[in-house]
């Protein structure tokens, strides 16, 4: 029974189930905020990943790698970053049928009282602190810091893995040469972070919790901490094994697992499979198709949604901040949709050109 | 202002929650300081502590037992009455101690005063020096005057401290002569209690008390901790992280505290004493621990105080779980210079002792290296240190002059099968390659190789037997000539430096066997088979006893079909190697049948490396076919491929698998025939290949800077050049040498037949004697069967093997001798008198009769001054047995005295003298002379 199970999520698992599936969760999860903050539907997520875990700790291999000194910040990390999705989504609902029922909201109504800062704010946060330290002791006594023999440049560890709070991006490199998942994303991530206040400067339902009126910001927050962060971190660390292979929860890390690597780049499927003229000798022929895709995906649809389905936005925003927001979003977007394209037609790179080692 | 909802406000509850958090994290801090001072080596130093205390307590209770209590009571009984006499002397004692108090008083003073005048004295001289220098004439008169009074002053202080001392002394004095027996008596029993005293200072010491609890409580253990780290740091020694080498620092020590001290022999693990304190640890073994730490020869990391970082390594699976479970032990992954196994630990001794043939008191190691030397691991693979070692296998130049093609192909599907003993491993059917389809490559190469031999080698011209020899008598000729000095034949093994002597009649031609028997160098030059100048009629006997025996099974073995289609698929194999396939199809169809099958043997023989062992036309200088093996012992073992073999991912597991079984890593893999691991199958025992595996364990990436490794000085070279030539042509199968038996001893009944001795060799005969002796050997014991062959040495090598034995001797070779000629005219009358006493001649005979037992024969003296050195005569007169133990020689001479009074005044050195000198004018005339006195008599 319990192999059987672990035998199907193993089988069900691989980068695009886990991918698709997720974000059908978060799709559900958005659609359905009432249903996900009930009690029902909470206890049901609790219990069902409390099943999942606990029969999980009985594979010895599993076990090994979640009670890892080095993983064990992940495997909380999910759950903390959990409940406060799920809690703010609650406070939110809450917040949600206040508005419509034309009552103030829970903060506000907060607000109306006041109490001196010593002992009410001070007191309470020493008490605070000194719970935290106890946490930090105890966590040092049982959780033994996860230092290594000395490097042995001939013996590299396999795998090879990052801090955990890097995993995502070294899950992006699986996508993306260096330039791009180590230096462009992640400067687009600070950069992105830093315009937020710049590009929504709506006031309206903010400084307390909501929902529906926010849904156009919450939502691709949501996408992208949870799916592009959150869920590449977690496939980094308990999924990716020896050789960054992919590996089920509970397949045991096998060193000399072979998976074919058969990629191929759009300017071969272009020139050999469709065309059957062989590839031109000049670069920049050889890769036009590619550039004219990318230059298509960050141009055309920015302008079609600015006269339509954005219009609003785009009059709202200008055209450098409505821009700007475009450049951001579609790039976010640029990751799961050259993951797909891997997963379905073993694409390597839009644009290639090794002559300068320049590639998309 | 006060708060409004008491329920997120409520001061009270959160004083609750402070006063729970506080002591909380009082708790878990003590938790924290306690568990980082908890280490596994506080606890073992405790234990041993325990066990030293209880050592040294049963050390005290014998200590006691030991000391003579009724002369302590004696002793006790005699201090008090000696107290009781002193009573009536109180007062006088009384008296005198205060008169000596007050005598120190005034000396206290007196010396006080001069002290101080002293320091001035000194100020007033520099002062003056300084002055004078200045040519301040004025002050430094007045220094100088002043300086004059005070040495008066001083003068008369140092008279009076002298009256004082000696008055002192005399109170002293007085004292003693009243109490002086109560004073020795305490000495007496000090004396007597003092081994017992010392113990017991000892146990307190090792007791814990407050004092060391408090000394290593958590937090105080900076101050003077009783449990501390030990270490011992090798000067010059590096331990190589990688990235930086820190000097070597080994910490073992600080569990294995007994390890150094004999007195805990017989103590658990970890203080158990090193079981060779006589060679390693001690300050007095040619390795004290000082010098040489631990890890340089056990490995591990010696920076680490915890049983899983030092990186032990199991002896086996059973030890590792036991060790999981007692010590939390894992394998140190990444740390490449993991304990060795104690089985395999000689691998260690390479590290500093190389370039000679065997290293002393490595038996496994040697062993490891013969046998690679043997079984010819370097043909194959590339091992630093065997660059000049000889060929192993027969020479393959002239065999269609030996073999039949058909015995060649038989051989060749397991040799094991004609020669159970043979070196010659199985290269065919093996487990790889026994499925049909391999197998009928098998039978396609092994056509082709044998095919290929005949094709490729020269005739050489072989006499014929004359006439028919006897199989008896060969049979003796064999048993008593030599030839079981290297070969085995029949029961008589006591050698395996040749092949055995079997079933050769299924094998070889009677020509060929007899031309090699008579010139074996006319076969193949570079063959170690000597020539033992058999005459024709000799040769003749053991050609016919050898070809005697045959196998008829062996030559009744079907010879396996070989399928042209396999022939031709297995020659397009190596032709597209380095052609297209259409260009290789031409190029088959250019070939007839018997050239595609000395293609396909050609490319079979570069395919398996034939020539690394055979000298085979063609291969000269061929490159070896297998990967090097002078640095294996550090190969890391991710670059092992263990395939689906469940065995330890270790070096010395792998190693030893690989020995065993050489093709089982290919078990379960799917791989093309020629893509197959080709290693052959040797048949190792599990003792050889534990042997070979410490060999490869020990050739190790250099890590021992060449100053602390053991440098051999020009002396040793010259021997341990000596020992390669003496392993090559297996001096120990026949003679006793450098600390070897001759091996063919075991064979022989009558001790007198036993070929000789040679230890001493080079102290004994004269250097130029034996150069062409071994040049050309001669006859020396005439009553031995046995015959010392003709190596045909070079010159080189007859120049190594004698100063070989020279330096083995402890000597220089000298070829200008002096002539020795006697003393004085009494000494030349003695020499010959004495040597009829003596009956030298009885054994000493120039022409032995027969019939006596070859125990009492000796050799011809005539030969004594061409080939004796006569130092060594005399020596030998002295004490035959202190140069040759068990030798027959009567020793005439016992503790130096002469039994014969009246000659040279019955002086043994000097009748010594005379009858060596009398050898060196002893010649075949005086033989015959000597002869017949005797027996006149």
């Amino acid at each position: 029974m319990i192999e059987a199970f672990k035998g199907a999520v193993d089988a069900f698992s691989s980068p695009v189930t886990i991918f698709t599936a997720a974000a059908l969760f978060l799709t559900l999860f958005v659609s359905f905020p009432k249903f996900f903050v009930s009690k029902p539907a909470t206890l049901g997520m609790v219990i069902l990943s409390g099943i999942f875990f606990f029969i999980g700790l009985t594979d010895k291999h599993f076990k090994s790698i979640v009670t890892k000194p080095d993983n064990v910040p992940i495997v909380a990390m999910l759950f903390i970053f959990g409940y406060f999705t799920w809690f703010s989504l609650k406070k939110a609902v809450t917040n949600d049928a206040l508005v419509a029922a034309g009552k103030p909201t829970v903060e506000k109504a907060e607000a109306e009282q006041k109490v001196m800062v010593f002992p009410y704010l001070i007191y309470i946060e020493f008490v605070v602190a000194l719970a935290y330290s106890i946490g930090l002791v105890l966590w040092s006594i049982f959780l033994k810091a996860p230092l290594e023999q000395p490097a042995n440049p001939t013996i590299s560890p396999n795998p090879s893995k990052a801090p955990w709070y890097f995993l995502g991006l070294q899950e992006m490199l699986v996508y993306f040469d260096p330039w791009i998942a180590g230096v462009l994303l992640p400067t687009f991530i600070i950069v992105g972070l830093c315009c937020i206040p710049y590009i929504d400067r709506d006031t309206k339902m903010s400084g307390f919790y909501s929902y529906k009126g926010r849904r156009r910001a919450i939502i691709p927050f949501l996408f992208g901490f949870w799916l592009l962060w959150i869920l590449l971190i977690v496939v980094g660390t308990f999924l990716r094994g020896p050789n960054w292979n992919f590996f089920g929860p509970f397949e045991v890390w096998d060193v000399h697992k072979v998976v074919p690597l058969v990629n191929v780049n759009l300017s071969e499927f272009i020139y050999i499979k469709w065309l059957g003229t062989g590839l031109p000798k000049l670069w920049l022929i050889r890769e036009l198709p590619g550039i004219a895709i990318i230059g298509a995906y960050f141009l055309i649809p920015p302008a079609i949604l600015a006269v339509t389905a954005l219009k609003s936005v785009y009059e709202k925003l200008g055209a450098v901040r409505y821009s700007i927001l475009m450049i951001l979003a579609l790039t976010m977007l640029a990751l799961p949709i050259k993951m797909y394209l891997r997963w379905a037609f073993n694409l390597k790179y839009l644009v290639a050109i090794p002559e300068f080692f320049f590639n998309i | 202002m006060p708060p409004s909802s008491p329920k997120l406000y409520d001061n009270k509850k959160t004083t609750i929650w402070f006063s729970i958090t506080a002591i909380v994290l009082f708790v878990s801090l003590v938790a924290m300081v306690l568990q980082d001072s908890a280490r596994e080596w506080k606890e073992w130093q405790v234990k041993f502590m325990e066990l030293s205390r209880e050592k040294a307590e049963a050390d005290l209770r014998e200590a006691e037992h030991k000391i003579d209590s009724a002369a302590l009571e004696k002793i006790k009984a005699d201090r008090e009455k000696a107290e009781e006499d002193l009573k009536s002397h109180r007062r006088q004692i009384g008296e005198l101690t205060k008169e000596s108090e007050a005598l120190a008083v005034e000396q206290a003073k007196v010396n006080a005063r001069n002290q101080e005048l002293k320091q001035e004295q000194d100020s007033d001289r520099y002062y003056y020096e300084e002055f004078r220098h200045k040519k301040e004439e004025h002050e430094a008169e007045a220094r100088r005057k002043r300086m004059e009074t005070r040495q008066a002053e001083l003068d008369g202080l140092r008279r009076k401290l002298d009256q004082l001392e000696t008055a002192a002394a005399a109170k002293k004095e007085a004292v003693n002569a009243l109490s002086g027996k109560v004073t020795e008596l305490d000495k007496e029993m000090a004396r007597m209690t003092e081994a017992a005293g010392r113990i017991e200072t000892k146990v307190e010491k090792l007791t814990p008390d407050w004092r060391s609890a408090v000394l290593n409580a958590p937090m105080l253990d900076f101050i003077k901790p009783t449990l501390q780290i030990q270490q011992i740091v090798v000067e010059g020694l590096r331990d190589d992280y990688y990235f930086t080498k820190v000097p070597k620092v080994d910490r073992c020590v600080t569990c294995h505290l007994g390890i150094d001290q004999t007195a805990f022999t017989d103590a658990p693990v970890p203080f158990k004493a090193h079981p060779r304190l006589d060679l390693f640890l001690s300050p007095d073994s040619p390795h004290p621990m000082e010098k040489f730490g631990c890890t340089s020869c056990h490995g591990g990391s010696g920076h680490s105080v915890s049983f899983t970082t030092a990186a032990h390594t199991p002896r086996n699976e059973e030890q590792a779980e036991e060790w999981q479970k007692k010590h939390h032990w894992h394998e140190m992954e990444y740390w490449n210079a993991k304990m060795l196994p104690m089985n395999y630990i000689e691998a260690s001794c390479a590290k500093c002792h190389q370039g000679t043939v065997d290293v002393p008191q490595a038996p496994k190691l040697n062993e490891g290296r013969r046998l690679a030397g043997t079984f010819s691991c370097f043909g194959c693979h590339k091992i630093k240190g065997f660059e000049s070692y000889w060929e192993t296998g027969p020479g393959l130049l002239h065999v269609q002059s030996k073999l039949q093609q058909d015995w060649i192909v038989r051989w060749l599907q397991n040799p094991k099968a004609f020669r159970p003993s043979t070196k010659m491993p199985r290269l065919f059917h093996l487990s790889n390659t026994s499925d049909p389809d391999s197998a009928d490559k098998n039978n396609a190469l092994i056509a082709g190789i044998a095919h290929y031999l005949i094709k490729n080698s020269e005739p050489v011209s072989l006499e014929n037997v004359p006439g028919k020899g006897d199989p008896e008598t060969g049979k003796k000729l064999v048993e008593t000539l030599g030839c079981l000095g290297c070969h085995s034949a029949g029961d008589k093994q006591a050698n395996d430096h040749g092949p055995e002597l079997l079933n050769l009649g299924s094998k070889v031609k009677p020509e060929w066997l007899y031309s090699w028997l008579k010139n074996p160098k006319a076969y193949h030059a570079g063959t170690r088979m000597p020539d033992l100048r058999l005459s024709n009629e000799e040769a003749a006997h053991i050609t016919s006893y050898l070809l005697q025996q045959k196998d008829e099974k062996f030559d009744s073995l079907r010879l396996p079909a070989v399928k042209p289609e396999v022939i031709d698929q297995t020659a397009m194999h190596f032709l597209t190697v380095t052609m297209r396939e259409e260009q290789a199809l031409e190029a088959l169809k250019t070939m007839n049948e018997d050239d595609r099958l000395e293609y396909i043997g050609k490319k079979a023989i570069i395919h398996q490396g034939c020539f690394g062992c055979h000298a085979i036309k063609g291969f000269d200088g061929a490159a070896k076919i297998g990967t090097e093996l002078s640095e294996h012992g550090s190969k890391d073992v991710e670059k092992l491929d263990f395939g689906f073999v469940p065995i330890e991912r270790t070096r010395q597991a792998w190693f030893f698998q690989k020995l065993k079984d050489p093709r089982g890593f290919d078990h379960g893999k799917v791989k093309s025939y020629f893509e197959k691991l080709r290693m052959p199958q040797f048949d190792f025992t599990d003792e050889q290949a534990e042997a070979l595996t410490t060999f490869l364990l020990s050739m190790e990436k250099g890590t021992v800077p060449l100053e602390m490794q053991k440098r051999l000085d020009l002396k040793e070279k010259n021997i341990e050049a000596g020992r390669f030539l003496a392993r090559q042509f297996n001096c120990q199968g026949c003679h006793t040498l450098d600390g070897e038996t001759g091996r063919v001893r075991s064979v022989i009944t009558e001790p007198g037949d036993y070929p000789p001795a040679i230890d001493g060799e080079g102290k004994k005969v004269q250097p130029q004697w034996l150069y062409h002796f071994l040049e050309h050997p001669s006859v020396i014991r005439p009553w031995l069967t046995y015959r010392m062959p003709t190596f045909g040495f070079s010159e080189e090598r007859l120049t190594a093997l004698v100063q070989y034995f020279s330096d083995l001797a402890g000597e220089t070779p000298d070829y200008k001798r002096e002539a020795v000629t006697p003393e004085s005219p009494a000494h030349q009358a003695a020499g010959p008198e004495l040597f009829k006493s003596f009956q030298c001649i009885k054994c000493h005979k120039s022409d032995p009769e027969p019939g006596l037992a070859s125990s009492f024969l000796a050799p011809d003296l005539v030969m004594s001054k061409s080939r004796l050195q006569p130092e060594w005569v005399a020596d030998w007169l002295k004490d035959p047995q202190a140069l040759q133990s068990g030798t027959m020689m009567p020793a005439f001479f016992p503790d130096g005295q002469s039994p014969m009074p009246n000659v040279l005044g019955g002086d043994a050195a000097q009748q010594i003298e005379a009858i060596r000198d009398y050898l060196w004018a002893f010649d075949k005339a005086e033989a015959a002379n000597a002869m017949e006195k005797p027996e006149a008599k």
